[in-house]
């Protein structure tokens, strides 16, 4: 049964922010090692 | 071939006969066992939850922490005395000495489980009748597998600080498939279902052992290099 | 400064900005995935988490299976180059597998009606994560590089020989009780608008894990060559 298509955006947003956070978080705590290092 | 066996049973002799003197593993493993039988019965709703529908998961999980529980003690013996140097110093094959030490393992997680079984029948009110042959075949088949990767992470364990936490945390994952497919064919045996039911499973049980226990023995020797 | 260390300071910045250009285009897949991208009929909008989470499923085993074989590799060459590699490629698996199962409850609520479920690929992940983590316990716990080498070698390898007998018994486990539950997400009837979005993400989870792999091995590096400097 089709929904409405605009539902539960909220879970949507909340993935795609977590995805981000973790991906970036994890490049920029590489990057910071790499710049604690010269 | 002749060396081989000869040397991994002087190994496992060695083992059990220092066991057989002290027996305090044997016995605390198999306290253990009764212990982990009994919180299961009462960590239920009984008015949900039968004893009968919660038998099959019990006993597997009961077989799976004491047997996890009795690797422990695989290597502590030498570490503690640090005999381990003079096991490697001596001339034999490192894959002898695991087999040695794996069937040791493997015997005394048997009579741990052995101890277990009465228990459970006598616990969870269990009817064995026709299904006995099975479950013990099904015990062996998933004891031998796990058991051979549970003795190479003793090994490695055995070195660490925080052994007794590494080895269940490494080789839990390790114990899935053959709990999976315990539990799945002490539940089918239990309620008389049909052997053709049962065999897929058990295919996977000796798939799993097949290739555990030779990957394991092949890996071994890389462990004890200097 | 050493022309080691100068090697791995190349490499750490090449890493990056290989990282770079993934995060560019995990971008522009968050684009086409929320604007041009058809919503699907039966889910509704969170199945969109689709495009996030089955490519960090696929990077954490293509992370674990890598592992697997560098330590088979390292317990041949004994080259403890191997060794840095599967490091580092166990840590860039973890970072994906936390993704996977983050998302993962995000998109079952809303769509199943329950933040987990039990399937394959689900199970699976979860083992990979404890895996992982147990493998980077083990090396902590190991000073002897050569030591903690060639037990991670021997755990990498144990643990990818590992998965596909939980895959069977997992799937087994689901067919015979089957569960109200079951995640679909590669219908063969993907229409091509998901299918491409898909594939662009696939590939863009591809290169944050070069990246990831090729930046920490040259902070590895780094490390050692550093510490020969010190010493030296």
């Amino acid at each position: 049964m089709p929904v409405d298509p605009s539902a539960n955006g909220g879970y949507l947003v909340a993935a795609y922010v977590v995805t981000a956070v973790i991906l970036v978080g994890y490049a920029l705590s590489l990057w910071r090692r790499a710049g604690k290092r010269g | 071939m002749g060396d081989f066996l000869r040397v991994a049973i002087a190994v496992a002799a060695k083992d059990l006969r220092v066991e057989r003197r002290s027996k305090t593993a044997l016995v605390s493993a198999m306290a253990f066992a009764a212990l982990v039988l009994m919180i299961f019965n009462f960590a239920r709703d009984a008015a949900a939850l039968s004893r009968e529908m919660l038998a099959p998961s019990a006993l597997w999980i009961t077989f799976a922490f004491s047997g996890v529980i009795a690797l422990n003690r695989s290597f502590a013996l030498e570490r503690e005395h640090g005999a381990l140097d003079g096991l490697l110093l001596a001339p034999v094959s490192r894959g002898a000495l695991f087999f040695g030490k794996y069937l040791a393992n493997l015997t005394f997680v048997l009579t741990v489980e052995a101890v277990a079984l009465p228990l459970f029948v006598l616990f969870f009110g269990v009817d064995l009748s026709g299904a006995l042959g099975g479950i013990v075949v099904t015990a062996i088949l998933a004891t031998a597998g796990f058991v051979a990767v549970g003795t190479v992470f003793a090994a490695m364990t055995v070195r660490t600080r925080f052994a007794e936490l590494m080895l269940p945390l490494l080789v839990l994952p390790f114990l899935l498939p053959p709990v999976i497919g315990g539990v799945q064919i002490t539940a089918r045996l239990l309620a008389g279902r049909p052997m053709s039911e049962i065999a897929g499973w058990l295919r996977i049980l000796a798939l799993y052992d097949l290739v555990f226990v030779t990957l394991c023995l092949l890996l071994f020797p890389s462990l004890m290099d200097e | 400064m050493t022309s080691e260390s100068l090697a791995a300071r190349r490499t750490v910045a090449r890493g990056l900005g290989v990282i770079a250009l993934g995060l560019a285009g995990l971008a522009a897949v968050y684009v086409l995935a929320l604007g041009h991208t058809p919503v699907e009929r039966f889910q509704g909008l969170p199945q969109k988490i689709f495009y996030v989470h089955v490519p960090a499923a696929w990077s954490a085993l293509l992370a674990f299976s890598l592992v697997g074989i560098a330590g088979a590799l390292y317990l041949w060459l004994r080259d403890p180059r191997l060794d840095l590699f599967a490091e580092s490629t166990a840590e860039a698996g973890l970072v994906f597998s936390v993704v996977m199962l983050t998302t993962g409850p995000l998109w079952g609520k809303p769509v199943w009606g329950t933040w987990w479920t039990w399937d394959a690929r689900l199970t699976l992940t979860l083992m990979l994560f404890f895996l992982f983590l147990g493998y980077r316990a083990l090396r902590g716990a190991l000073q002897d590089p050569s030591e903690r080498a060639r037990f991670s070698a021997v755990v990498g390898i144990l643990g990818m020989v590992l998965v596909p007998f939980v895959h069977l018994s997992v799937y087994l486990f689901r067919t015979l009780h089957p569960q109200p539950i079951v995640l679909k997400p590669s219908s063969p009837s993907l229409p091509w608008e998901m299918l491409r979005t898909l594939l662009l993400s696939v590939g863009v989870y591809t290169v944050l894990l070069f990246g990831f792999v090729m930046t920490r091995y040259g902070l590895g590096r780094l490390e050692r060559a550093g510490g020969a400097d010190d010493a030296g």
